[in-house]
This record gives structure tokens, sequence and C-alpha cells, in this order.
């Protein structure tokens, strides 16, 4: 995978992401993250979204796994005011906090597309 | 799932929460000093008594650790064993200390026990009763506080 800083700052360029981060997939916790584009408390909200995301991303690979469906390739949590992107990278998942009018498509694959260089 | 056992009525709520929200599977509130507050996890008064004995000496050699090396005392300690894992912290709630020590596994993962421990430690502050009942006790005598304090959490030993 691309050095971290390099996926986080490219990812955070795509329009209607308003925060990335590369998080470790077992404990949660962020490796590397753009600053946060809107006026809420950054810190919290990003430590917060990681750790819940990575965490939620786990369950959702068990499931997938339950329903021998394999690793899940990418995963998408529509909300009230946007979506949480996460994609899975060996050791980390990279998560994304998107615009209800992002263009998800482009979201998705520069997420997957990062996950899998080296 | 178990329920907290407490000495003070005040923690079993946000203790209650943490426990859940967090997905421990065991946990110690307890005083600097080593006396328990609250834990949830265990039914044996040894093993609570062990944790709380190691958790204050830790406690204790960490923060000198950390002045050594930092000049200020660590406030966190997370050690990953190969199946579970132990999550020790301090919290204060009106100028008073406490110490937390919880174990989990693979059904959590540090990120979420920090956001809950972090959680916890502002339900603590809003909860801690302005006044709180203080029993006398002998200066040092960490024995017998910390006895006392089990006798509260799982009732007097040999009496059932």
């Amino acid at each position: 995978m691309k050095a971290v800083s390099r996926i986080v700052a490219s990812l955070s360029h795509v329009p209607g992401v308003i925060a990335a981060m590369v998080v470790g997939a077992s404990d949660g916790l962020i490796i590397e993250t753009s600053a946060m584009l809107s006026g809420v408390e950054a810190g919290d909200t990003r430590k917060h979204t990681a750790a819940l995301a990575a965490y939620l991303y786990s369950r959702i690979t068990r499931a997938s796994d339950a329903a021998r469906l394999g690793t899940p390739a990418f995963m998408r949590l529509e909300a009230e005011h946007g979506h949480i992107c996460v994609v899975g990278a060996r050791d980390v998942v990279l998560v994304t906090i998107v615009t209800p009018n992002a263009n998800l498509g482009r979201v998705r694959l520069d997420m997957m597309t990062a996950a899998r260089e080296d | 799932m178990t329920t907290p056992t407490v000495a003070e009525a005040w923690v079993a709520a946000p203790l209650t929460r943490l426990m859940e929200d967090a997905r421990l599977i065991s946990g110690v509130l307890l005083y600097p000093t080593g006396r328990a507050v609250g834990q949830f996890g265990f039914s044996n008064a040894a093993d609570v008594m062990s944790i709380c004995a190691l958790t204050s000496a830790i406690n204790a050699s960490s923060r000198e650790l950390g002045r050594q090396l930092d000049g200020k005392p660590f406030y966190e300690l997370h050690h990953a064993g190969a199946e579970r894992q132990v999550f020790m912290a301090r919290a204060t709630a009106g100028g008073q200390e406490f110490l937390f020590v919880g174990v989990f596994d693979g059904e959590s993962s540090l990120g979420v026990v920090e956001i809950y421990f972090g959680e916890f430690q502002k339900s603590l502050e809003k909860l801690r009763p302005e006044k709180q009942v203080a029993t006398p006790v002998p200066a040092g005598d960490f024995e017998g506080e910390l006895n006392r304090s089990l006798d509260a959490l799982f009732g007097p030993i040999g009496k059932p």
C-alpha cells in the first residue's frame, strides 16, 4: 500500500470527502488523518468515527464470512447527513466521511484503488 | 453479561454502561490506594483483591516512570495479549482520582474502549455526589482498606 500520508492526502481531495483516515483494523486507532472539512469538533469526531467504523467493519467481515461471501470489498453507511465509507486493506482500514451529495462512485473507486496499490 | 457489584451506588450506572458499550469482559474501578469501588466479571473476592493491589502498584510505578521519562505521569496503559487485552486508565471526579482496569478481547478494540472510557469519565464527573461519606481510615492502612472494600462488594469472607 502507498505511504499512508499520500493515501490520506489523495482521498481527502476527492470532491465530497469531509475527512479521510487510515485506521488500525484491530485496534481502531487513527494512523493518519486529514483535516476535517467542517466546523465540528474534529478531534473527537474523527477518533470516534475511526474506532467505531473499524469495529463495524470487523463485524461486517464476520457477517460476510458467516454468509460465505468472503471478505467485504466496500462498506458504505448512509446516514441523514452523509456517508461513512470503509475499505479494508490488510492490517488497516481506510475510512472516509462523505457529504450526502458526493460522487460516491468516485469515492469508492479511489478508496479501493488506494487499498490495492502497493 | 454480568452486573457490576459496587461499594458506592453512584458508580453502578456508569460502570454498567461502560461494561456494555465497550464490551468488556471484566473490570474494576478503584481508588489509587487500592480500595475497590466497583467491579464486574469477577465472582471471587481474592481475584479482585489481587487486581486492586497490582493496579495500585502499576499505577504508582507507571506514574513515576512517566515523570522520569516525560516529566509528567502516564494516564493510560494498554497491554495486548494473544487473546485478551488489558486497559488501565485514570479518571477524576470532583478532584478525586480513580483507577480503572478492564479486560477485553476481539469482541471489542482499544479504540472502542477508549471512546467509552471517555464517556465513563464524563459520567463520573457529572454523577459524583457533592459530599462523600468519609469513613475514617488510618493513613497507610492498605490491607484494611482493601478488605473493607471487598467486604462491601462480596460480603464479609466466611460470613455468608
